[in-house]
């Protein structure tokens, strides 16, 4: 799974702290997401295409062994 | 209070209690190890309660797969030791044979648990029913 998050996040101008702040997750979740270490629930998914007025698709681009931190599960 | 002071006091209360507990093992003195151990137990507990500790979705996945590894190695690592202490000579060490007893039914123990709370997770997030 690749994510435009870095991208969106500077276009909305905001820093990891606060993105992290307003979607209720710590601060090492968002960058472990936006270097493709983590993938996020579809809740926070949702929560963060929502706060970027974006559809998820927009967000987050599925691809086949990602080697993420929750693969497998 | 914080994450990062909560976490700075539970280091420092961790390291509090390890040293009464040891000055407890070298003084011979057990309830000195409980009480200092109960101690710390209530400062962390209190901390807590104090602190805004936010636990997240992938703390959770993290804490889940140390656990889940802990598991995978503790239980083979306790069940054979406890095969290799039963299989010992048991008229000159008795007592190895005595910790083998204790090893095997730690082993079963933490078998039948990690069962019961397999099934217990499996029918809370809806693997009970074939219904359509």
């Amino acid at each position: 799974m690749k994510n435009k998050l870095r991208v969106y996040r500077a276009m909305h101008d905001l820093t990891q702290e606060q993105l992290a702040d307003q979607v209720g997750v710590s601060r090492q979740t968002i960058v472990a997401i936006e270097n493709n270490k983590y993938l996020p629930s579809l809740g926070l998914a949702f929560k963060m295409a929502r706060l970027f007025e974006v559809q998820i698709e927009d967000l987050f681009i599925y691809e086949d062994n990602s080697g993420s931190l929750n693969d497998g599960i | 209070m914080n994450t990062k002071t909560f976490h700075r006091l539970r280091v420092g209360i961790t390291l509090f209690v390890l040293a009464v507990v040891v000055i407890a093992v070298v003084r011979n003195t057990f309830a000195l190890a409980v009480a200092g151990a109960l101690a710390g137990m209530t400062f962390i507990a209190l901390a807590r309660s104090k602190a805004r500790v936010l636990i997240d979705e992938r703390e959770k996945i993290v804490r889940e797969k140390a656990a889940r590894m802990i598991y995978t190695i503790f239980t083979p690592t306790i069940g054979l030791s406890a095969i290799i202490l039963l299989l010992l000579d048991r008229n000159r060490l008795f007592y190895l044979e005595f910790i083998g007893i204790v090893l095997a039914y730690l082993t079963l123990f933490i078998i039948v648990l990690y069962a019961i709370s397999y099934a217990f997770f499996d029918r809370k997030y809806g693997g009970e029913g074939d219904e359509e």
